[in-house]
């Protein structure tokens, strides 16, 4: 997919990774590679979605020009601790498009994060390594049995019942 | 039509007689007996039975051809690839549901956990007496069950290849005395990977991909994959062919391309074939085309337990907890990658930093439960957009089942657990388990998720009351058959696979027995 996020999309979301990711994630300078693979992602979704989406996120940016503790400033520019109270204020607000928003964006940079090795290393998670070895296992100690299973793919089937066989036209 | 060579099988490459957007130059017309839409369990499954009886037939798949060798542990780039719209597919509802469909050649079976159960008997009864569908019986169905069991190889796991998570669900049953059975899987000495749902990487898990969609083509059936049909082509009411178009990289439309058959078959799955029968201007009579979807509702707890779990270290859903069967809820383990889990996961900041540094300790746990209510699919600018409301009595008891399988987990051994319920706190002991019952839980507090849709183009032989007869013939139309999990006239309380199969084995059977029909 050769969708990019427009700039207005790439600075919401990465003033956000500090607000729905865990402190450890920007620590270890994952803030761009989370904000890129949102892009991944956002890219498999249908475009209709991508479209609210943008539109959502833009409000949302804006929007907090009118919040008195802003000053007058977009979403974007705010400290964390304020970015964090004004998400916060769309995951609880009164309408259920601004709880969606928040969810949806939270889900996409949460599934981001712990999408980057980096991360995965922290939590001992080495799913490659496992599936290797278990593979080799598997082709070591049942070598027979996977061929035959192979070669039964394309074995005709004594159980078949009978069938009047056709001519192709 | 010309015999085509017979393909090399293998899993690491795409065999002769596949179509993709590369072969595809330009517009093109085919001509077959029978052309099929979908390659997953139902669509396979008929042409591989068709083809070996010496029809021509062609499949047609919106989804790419990928190998085994494609498949690896990158988990967002799979449900990117194999999933349809990313996996971002929503019923609308109270509360929405997530729901996933399998958009890749061998349909939801490359994605799906393998697990192969019959139909229940007491389902098929209530499909013959409710739905009035004909030859349904168990003794009826058992040569097509069996049939798909060889081909697909349902089996028990190996005992090596199960994992601590799955060890401790039925250690947690067996303390409760709860029946807990193993799994019957389609699979060759499956090792564990626990990749299911992006792929099997080892190509134990025996998908159509790897069983049914290359017997198909050994037999010289053919399949087009990244082509999406829009519409069934219609001469009255005759079914004539398909129309749609090739799917570029970036999801473009590109070439034209035309199947004429003498059969069509749809076997997108309960969502897609509902919405192309619509667009294609059908209509049933009994005005159940797209309703009674039906989807199994599904949700998930996280238990933290003391010890080291590694969940992906071991196969998916050894066994299921069935003793609540009658209730229409069975549990089992589930192992979630860390990034899938964040994301449906409540927390965030450093408070999901602190849920996911257990993660390594963690035992993830579903729940399905056979629904009472049914929504519908809608075709809104040509797309199928599901609509699902959440039965009060099935939302109780997600949130029993919920309470249940905490109290089996605390058996085990788990010191807390946190429930699919926004809002609602860990739980930390098998007392805690009773405040679920205590508190309000609103279903909008639920995540709910699944991946079995059924129903919405039901068989039955009264035509005021079902889309198809029984075996899937479209009523009122000629030669329109559909082949999927929207014939069920009722969810069914297990894994649909094997039915699906079971019931495009019988379809392929009664095409056989009525070819003058077909003629």
């Amino acid at each position: 997919m050769s969708y990019k996020h427009p700039p207005l999309v790439r600075r919401v979301l990465t003033s956000l990774v500090p607000v729905v990711c865990p402190p450890e994630a920007v620590a270890l300078g994952l803030t761009e590679a989370i904000v890129d693979h949102v892009e991944l992602t956002m890219g498999a979704l249908p475009a209709t979605f991508r479209q609210g989406l943008a539109l959502g996120l833009a409000t949302y940016d804006n929007s907090a020009r009118l919040w008195p503790p802003a000053l007058g400033r977009r979403a974007s520019a705010l400290p964390l601790e304020l970015a964090d109270r004004w998400f916060l204020r769309w995951e609880e607000g009164f309408t259920p498009i601004e709880r969606e928003l928040a969810k949806a964006v939270g889900q996409l940079l949460k599934l981001g994060c712990y999408e980057q090795p980096a991360m995965q290393a922290r939590l001992g998670y080495t799913p490659s390594a496992w599936i290797d070895e278990v593979k080799q296992r598997r082709l070591k100690v049942y070598s027979d049995d996977v061929r035959k299973a192979e070669a039964a793919i394309t074995a005709p089937d004594p159980l078949r019942p009978p069938v009047k066989k056709v001519e192709r036209a | 039509m010309v015999a085509l060579p017979k393909p090399a099988v293998g899993q690491d490459r795409i065999p002769d007689g596949v179509w993709t957007r590369s072969t595809i130059h330009g517009d093109t017309v085919l001509d077959a007996d029978v052309v099929i839409v979908g390659s997953g369990a139902g669509g396979a499954t008929l042409a591989a039975e068709l083809a070996e009886c010496g029809l021509d037939v062609i499949m047609v798949e919106e989804g790419r051809y990928y190998t085994t060798r494609d498949f690896t542990a990158d988990a967002s780039a799979a449900v990117r690839a194999l999933y349809r719209d990313g996996g971002a597919t929503m019923a609308i509802g109270n509360p929405p549901v997530l729901f996933q469909e399998g958009r890749t050649v061998g349909g939801s079976t490359v994605v799906n956990g393998g697990m192969s159960w019959r139909t229940p008997e007491r389902i098929l009864e209530r499909w013959r007496r409710e739905a009035g569908v004909d030859g349904i019986d168990a003794a009826d169905m058992e040569p097509y069950f069996e049939r798909v069991e060889r081909r697909i190889n349902v089996r028990y796991q190996d005992p090596e290849s199960v994992g601590v998570d799955n060890l401790l669900l039925k250690q947690g049953a067996d303390a409760k005395g709860w029946k807990v059975i193993p799994n019957l899987r389609n699979q060759v000495h499956c090792p564990g990977s626990n990749n299911c749902a992006f792929g099997c990487p080892t190509g134990a898990k025996q998908s159509a991909l790897v069983t049914y969609v290359p017997r198909a083509l050994h037999f010289g059936a053919r399949l087009l994959s990244d082509v999406a049909v829009d519409k069934i082509l219609m001469h009255g009411k005759r079914a004539v062919g398909v129309q749609g178009r090739v799917v570029g990289d970036d999801g473009e439309r590109t070439h034209r391309v035309v199947v004429r058959a003498k059969l069509v078959v749809s076997a997108c799955g309960a969502i897609q074939t509902p919405a192309l029968l619509a667009r294609s201007g059908i209509r049933s009579p009994s005005g159940r085309l797209g309703k009674n979807l039906s989807l199994h509702p599904n949700v998930k707890l996280v238990a933290v337990f003391d010890q080291p779990v590694r969940g992906w270290e071991g196969v998916h859903q050894a066994f299921q907890v069935r003793e609540f069967e009658g209730e229409g809820l069975l549990f089992a383990a589930v192992n979630i990658p860390p990034g899938i889990l964040a994301m449906t996961t409540h927390g965030r900041g450093a408070e999901l930093g602190r849920f996911m540094d257990d993660y390594d300790k963690m035992v993830v746990s579903g729940m399905l439960c056979e629904d009472t209510a049914t929504g519908s699919v809608k075709t809104i600018g040509g797309r199928a957009q599901a609509f699902y409301q959440l039965a009060d009595f099935d939302a109780d008891r997600l949130i029993r089942g919920v309470a249940l399988l905490s109290e089996m987990l605390f058996a085990a051994g788990a010191k807390r657990i946190v429930t699919p319920f926004a809002g609602a706190p860990e739980l930390t002991g098998p007392d805690d388990t009773r405040s679920l019952y205590q508190r309000k839980i609103p279903k909008s507090s639920m995540e709910v998720v699944t991946v079995h849709m059924m129903g919405t183009a039901g068989m039955g032989e009264d035509r005021t009351r079902a889309v198809t007869d029984s075996y899937g013939l479209v009523h009122d139309a000629d030669r329109l058959m559909v082949c999927d999990a929207s014939l069920f006239p009722t969810p069914i309380g297990v894994n649909p696979m094997e039915t699906i199969m079971a019931l495009a084995t019988r379809a392929a059977a009664h095409v056989l027995d009525n070819l003058e029909r077909f003629r």
